[in-house]
């Protein structure tokens, strides 16, 4: 192997191996609490949130867009289905009007962005601000919980699959983390098993040849955005689903963490291209980063410096590289 | 050989001292607030007296990630939890803590069946303490505009407090009970409350106090009735928090004359006691413990 092949495998496989290189120092530093099942198990659901938020952050990043509204989208989201709740509505109508408040906000991105060529940036920014201030009015800012919020619903999040059938004695598989697993094949299936996929990666690529190869880049923008909201419309809804309850800021830390996540991914793409799977190494990474420097009793300010180093020093590796090779 | 040896008495003083160290993890998703810190700081220095090692956990606003933290806390195996967030909206995690039989502590937190006790401040006593300054300060007798809050139970409980206080004294009567608009804060709806309610009075002597239930719509009330330039008729008005706009207005010694303070550092330290008690297996009877209040006057406000 030379020296150049080398480098480039260490460029794709480094961020890979910077997770494993974090669970075994747990593992290491943590033997009795870090390396069990029921340990990974928490860290599976903990992540489950922004997990589904950062997966399908991915579609859009694939074009070389980004959508900021993702944590307001997911705020809304959740007031909304709240709000319906509170005015006695079954749970299958609040998530129903949630998912479409998800899908109409993304598709809105989607139409200024591919339609009207406002920057995504600025485009998402705005709808940000303006998201966030409907999930305010709606819910006359307040947080709704208790008995507004149905079992069923926040029961979603306390429940799993048992698995002592595969001798996992009273541990049980969240459905949280099912939820996100779902999620993740379904992005997977589209981004690298259909024309669909291979479209969008063709507009990242160069979206002027895209479009002189015949591709509706607009159309394929707008969808993109529409399946990036309903994603994050899904997070909120999981997230008011843990907490029981929902308030119209609670979404907001997840739109740094699934851009931090997708761009830890895209370190480990061949030519730094968002992957799905890699954005799922991204959020491993930060999730089992907080859940073994809480253990170890690590400040929350150090964890939180501690992981933004990471993310820039795993993106400065890769560009370098790149460079390079 | 002597390596292991070395290694192995290390590993056993490890983890002698993992043994004896109680272990405790603070989780909040509001250490940026004022109050919040003091809570903290009151229980860090009555945990260090006990050499206790103590991990404060901010999820800055994350309130998901509270539930997270205490499952990993849990993982961890503390010995005790003690969480500064509603209890309801956590109640994923503490269940995880229950299971595990590791006792949790809230820190002004909200009664909950699944805390070993919750800490806190008396609303019922601070209303008392302001509602019955007023009754003293106007001599049993005239008009009181009381501000209220209905709609969110620990300032409703104020509410009820004043109401038998000013109902107790026959020649007191509530002129208006008032509920603000608080999405601006508190203070400007009050002041226009206000403005309308000494527009409709405008004899002087026809309102003797204002009792705010917090301390907002008394800094409103107090804004009103400068602005309508009747300071001098001796309008007794009163809050409650004793917050630091408040406490300016009434070392100033205009009509803001009294509030109530929380003792946030107290709070910590009864919460730190809690703590220790459950650690030792004490079962708490109370589900809420209190701390008590200090009332501020133009006297102990600038402190």
């Amino acid at each position: 192997m030379n020296f150049r092949s080398f480098s480039t495998a260490l460029r794709q496989w480094g961020t890979f191996l910077g997770l494993l290189a974090i669970v075994v120092f747990f593992a290491w530093r943590l033997p009795e609490t870090f390396p069990t099942a029921q340990n990974f198990l928490n860290i599976s659901q903990q992540i489950s949130m922004l997990a589904v938020a950062a997966f399908t952050m991915t579609i859009v990043m694939v074009m070389n867009d980004f959508d900021l509204s993702v944590g307001s989208t997911a705020s809304l989201a959740g007031i909304v289905a709240a709000v319906l709740f509170a005015a006695g509505q079954p749970v299958w109508v609040g998530v129903t009007a949630a998912l479409a408040v998800g899908v109409l906000g993304g598709v809105f991105n989607g139409f200024l962005v591919a339609y009207i060529g406002i920057l995504p940036f600025i485009a998402t920014l705005g709808t940000l601000t303006m998201f966030s201030g409907a999930a305010f009015m709606i819910s006359d800012g307040k947080t709704i919980f208790g008995r507004d919020i149905p079992t069923e619903f926040a029961g979603f999040a306390r429940f799993g699959i048992p698995l002592d059938a595969i001798g996992l004695e009273g541990a049980k598989l969240p459905l949280m983390t099912l939820a996100a697993v779902v999620v993740l094949l379904m992005v997977w299936l589209l981004l690298e098993q259909t024309t669909f996929g291979r479209r969008l990666y063709a507009i990242g690529g160069n979206r002027v040849a895209a479009e002189l190869a015949g591709i509706n880049t607009r159309r394929l923008r707008l969808m993109a955005f529409g399946l990036t909201g309903l994603g994050a419309a899904v997070a909120g809804l999981m997230y008011a689903s843990r907490v029981a309850s929902a308030n119209p800021t609670q979404g907001a830390g997840l739109m740094l963490d699934a851009i931090a996540a997708v761009f830890l991914g895209m370190t480990m793409g061949r030519e730094g291209e968002p992957r799905v799977l890699a954005t799922l190494v991204g959020v491993l990474i930060l999730g089992i980063l907080d859940n073994g420097l809480t253990q170890m009793n690590v400040d929350s300010y150090v964890r939180e410096i501690l992981i933004g180093a990471i993310v820039v020093s795993a993106v400065a590796i890769s560009a370098f590289g790149q460079r390079r090779g | 050989m002597k390596r292991t040896i070395l290694g192995s008495v290390a590993a056993l003083a490890l983890s002698a001292g993992a043994l004896w160290a109680e272990n405790v993890a603070v989780i909040t998703p509001y250490l940026a607030q004022p109050g919040t810190q003091a809570y903290v700081e009151g229980f860090q220095a009555q945990a260090a007296k006990s050499g206790w090692t103590v991990n404060v956990i901010d999820t800055a606003g994350d309130v998901a990630a509270v539930i997270a933290r205490i499952e990993d806390a849990v993982t961890q195996k503390v010995n005790a939890i003690v969480i500064n967030v509603d209890p309801a909206q956590v109640a994923a995690g503490l269940q995880v803590a229950k299971d595990a039989g590791i006792p949790v502590i809230g820190m002004d937190a909200g009664s909950d069946p699944l805390l070993a006790t919750n800490v806190t401040s008396n609303g019922y006593a601070m209303a008392a303490e302001t509602s019955v300054y007023v009754a003293n300060r106007i001599g049993g007798k005239g008009n009181v505009v009381m501000f209220v809050f209905d709609a969110f139970p620990p300032v409703q409980a104020r509410g009820v407090i004043a109401d038998a206080v000013f109902a107790n004294h026959p020649d007191i009567k509530v002129l208006d009970r008032v509920t603000p608009d608080v999405q601006d804060g508190g203070i400007a709806d009050s002041r226009a409350k206000m403005e309308a309610i000494l527009a409709a009075n405008p004899e002087p002597g026809s309102i003797a106090a204002v009792w705010a239930a917090w301390d907002q719509p008394a800094l409103g009330a107090l804004q009103a009735i400068e602005a309508a330039g009747r300071q001098g008729e001796g309008i007794v008005i009163t809050g409650i928090d004793a917050n630091p706009q408040a406490r300016e207005a009434i070392a100033a010694g205009g009509n803001f004359e009294a509030s109530v303070a929380q003792d946030f550092a107290g709070i910590g330290a009864a919460a730190a006691d809690a703590a220790g008690r459950v650690m030792k297996g004490e079962t708490i009877k109370e589900p809420v413990i209190y701390v008590s209040t200090v009332m501020v006057t133009a006297v102990n406000a600038a402190q």
